[in-house]
């Protein structure tokens, strides 16, 4: 699972509060970093469809702290250290085997071979 | 009856023969253009045993093409190796591409595609598209079109079955009662003009000489996994065929109708259907090519039942299809169809329907595209290979097929742009309008019992529309069931308010059907009827763009395109 999917990942048990369920907390026993290509353009497509805050949490509960500002800068779009350390962030790291857990009910849901399983039970659906 | 032609120095031969026995007939051709230089002039060519349906053994069938071919110029026409030159095999052959590339550059060839129905206006459209290809004439089931396009670049086409060079394309053969007439026609369309022969033959070898190699190099990686699907699938194919054969054996004789001698796709109509595999099928000749043969001499077979050692000497092969339209003649130009994909370890869907689909998504840089119910990935696959710059999530609810996504996805080298989750399209863990496309294969009314899940449809649809930013499109591919009860379901919402699909039974209206051709659909049947009057459903912001209907080989299915406009209005 990487960072940019943990990035849209909710919980959808019933009953929390709109906009609850997110974002979902990693508990990591195995992470991997694996280089891929960087392309510039992309990455500065990706940003502003980022929500942020959770990146930066999530990349620090991951051991990886991003050196990423607390927003993206106006010109964000030019700084290609930026956008790298944004490409590096979202999709080199890789969480393999760990636990997502739901910051309102607590239900976790457990990484298994980087798959993160998100089914619910039909009571809690 | 056996025929047998005097040829001249530059020219083929081609018989017929017929065995009044089983009632069945074989067309063999037998080609022989040496190109060492020179041409020379083939022995005039005899017969080829009748081959009859079904009931003769492999084994003595190949004796009696050994012998056939023993006795022929084949031998005559290989020089022996020129001494201490290790025949090439995965070398280049700097004089035939040299000559080749001028070939492809002095103006191309002109070729036909074969494509399951519904997929040629896919096709036609790929071919202008990809080859910037000219001259474009679509028919059923197959795309004529010309291009200069390199090898390379054909064997990328994605909705087409097969691909081949035209060699011949004429009025149908003229039907008659009298069958000595009919073959003569058929001989005489196969082995008339000569010199068609010989450029097609040249043009066929330069494209081999720059591609042809490597064809051989990627399809002898097979993992064992394909090849014994390949093998399954053969021996079955040829199953098949003999029960084919069998029930066709007198209706072949009729005339009329179609006579597929080598056809690419089963259909009720076709006689003897062929093993076209058994010569395409590299993992049978054991992944030993005689390389150093191709060079030389040049030699097809049409629609043999023979065995795989046969494929080890005959280069390639004829394709004749004869309907009421047209009668075409083409050689086919790679060895395998090109819907056999080299980075798709295990096919799910079709890889033309999923392709077919992904085309319809409009997926542009940068898109997010969500397959809720990928399965083992096709549809996702096939989108990502062709358009990379976007980022692709695939949802199933099912582990193996997870796994098997999993799979294909490292496969094709496609990681870094598929993600994978274990969830339920009726309820994703995915924000609202989030994504661009959502393209999806609904498995219901194949393998699950329609009634029972007729009812998750809605529920599907809603997620699916929840997920979707406005603006963003639909794709799915329906079962002839689901497409019925689909289009019930959105016409309804169009109809009417939510408070009235809630009370209100009666007003089911007739859905209609929104087809290409604007035909009407039946009524939604009672089941759906009840189940639908009780479900308030948000499809008013989804709007209609469009139903092609495909065929997956034994049932029809429906590609549907949907796209979301504005939900101000629906709460």
């Amino acid at each position: 699972m990487k960072l940019l999917t943990h990035n849209l990942l909710s919980s959808h048990v019933r009953g929390l509060r709109p906009g609850g369920g997110f974002p979902l907390q990693i508990q990591a026993s195995e992470v991997r970093v694996r280089p891929v290509p960087f392309n510039a353009a992309f990455v500065a497509r990706l940003v502003p469809r980022l929500r942020w805050a959770a990146l930066l949490e999530a990349a620090e509960s991951l051991g990886h702290p991003s050196e990423l500002p607390p927003e993206p800068a106006a010109d964000y779009e030019g700084d290609e250290s930026f956008l790298r350390r944004v490409h590096h962030i979202l999709l080199e790291v890789e969480v393999l085997e760990g636990v997502l857990q739901c910051p309102d009910s607590g239900r976790r849901f457990p990484i298994s071979r980087g798959i993160p399983n998100m089914l619910l039970s039909e009571e809690e659906a | 009856m056996l025929l047998s032609l005097p040829i001249s120095p530059a020219s083929s031969g081609a018989v017929l023969c017929r065995n009044r026995r089983s009632e069945s007939c074989t067309a063999v051709i037998r080609l022989a253009a040496c190109t060492d230089g020179s041409l020379r002039a083939p022995p005039p060519v005899t017969v080829i045993n009748a081959v009859r349906g079904g009931a003769v053994p492999r084994a003595t069938r190949s004796r009696r093409f050994e012998a056939l071919l023993s006795g022929t110029n084949a031998a005559a026409c290989r020089p022996a190796p020129r001494a201490g030159e290790p025949p090439p095999r995965r070398g280049p052959w700097p004089a035939l591409r040299a000559a080749g590339r001028a070939k492809m550059a002095a103006g191309g060839g002109r070729y036909f595609c074969t494509a399951g129905r519904g997929l040629e206006p896919f096709l036609a459209r790929e071919v202008r598209a990809r080859l910037g290809a000219t001259e474009v004439d679509r028919v059923s089931g197959k795309v004529f079109f010309s291009t200069e396009a390199e090898p390379g670049e054909l064997r990328k086409l994605k909705s087409g079955e097969r691909l081949f060079l035209l060699l011949k394309k004429h009025t149908p053969i003229p039907v008659s009662r009298n069958k000595g007439k009919v073959l003569h026609e058929i001989k005489s369309l196969v082995i008339e003009e000569p010199k068609y022969w010989l450029d097609v033959i040249s043009i066929w070898r330069n494209l081999h000489g720059c591609g042809g190699q490597k064809d051989n190099v990627s399809q002898e990686n097979p993992s064992p996994l394909k090849r014994k699907s390949e093998e399954a699938n053969i021996a079955t194919k040829r199953q098949k065929m003999e029960q084919v054969r069998g029930t066709m054996s007198e209706e072949c004789q009729a005339e009329g109708g179609e006579r597929c001698v080598v056809p690419e796709r089963k259909s009720d109509q076709d006689c003897w259907t062929e093993s076209k595999t058994s010569l395409e099928d590299p993992s049978k000749s054991s992944g030993e090519e005689p390389i150093a043969n191709e060079q030389l001499s040049f030699s097809f077979r049409v629609s043999c039942r023979c065995s795989g050692a046969i494929a080890k000497i005959l280069t390639s092969q004829i394709f004749i299809h004869l309907n009421d339209i047209h009668s075409v003649v083409g050689i086919p130009l790679f060895r395998l169809p090109l819907a056999n994909r080299e980075y798709i370890k295990t096919a799910g869907l079709r890889s033309t329907i999923a392709w077919a689909m992904a085309s319809l998504a409009e997926i542009s840089a940068g898109a997010f595209v969500l397959d809720p119910m990928c399965g083992l990935g096709t549809i996702l696959l096939e989108a990502a290979k062709e358009w990379p710059e976007a980022c692709y999530w695939g949802a199933d609810i099912s582990d193996s097929q997870l796994e098997g996504a999993d799979v294909n996805i490292r496969t094709a080298g496609l990681m870094d742009k598929i993600e994978l989750l274990k969830a339920s399209v009726k309820a994703l863990p995915l924000p609202s309008e989030s994504f661009d496309a959502v393209i999806s294969d609904i498995p219901f009314g194949k393998k699950f019992k329609i009634t029972k899940d007729i009812q998750l449809l809605p529920d599907i649809l809603q997620e699916m529309e929840r997920v979707l930013r406005v603006g963003g499109t639909i794709v799915l591919l329906l079962s002839q069931d689901l497409h019925k009860c689909m289009d019930g379901i959105t016409k309804h919402a169009e109809n009417d308010s939510p408070n009235a699909i809630s009370d209100g039974a009666s007003e089911t209206t007739t859905a209609k059907a929104l087809n290409v051709d604007g035909n009407s659909s039946s009524l939604v049947n009672g089941i759906e009827e009840s189940f639908l009057s009780s479900r308030q459903t948000r499809f008013g912001s989804l709007v209609p763009d469009g139903v092609y209907e495909v065929s997956l080989g034994k049932t029809d299915a429906f590609i549907y395109k949907y796209r979301k406009i504005s939900s101000a209005g629906n709460q």
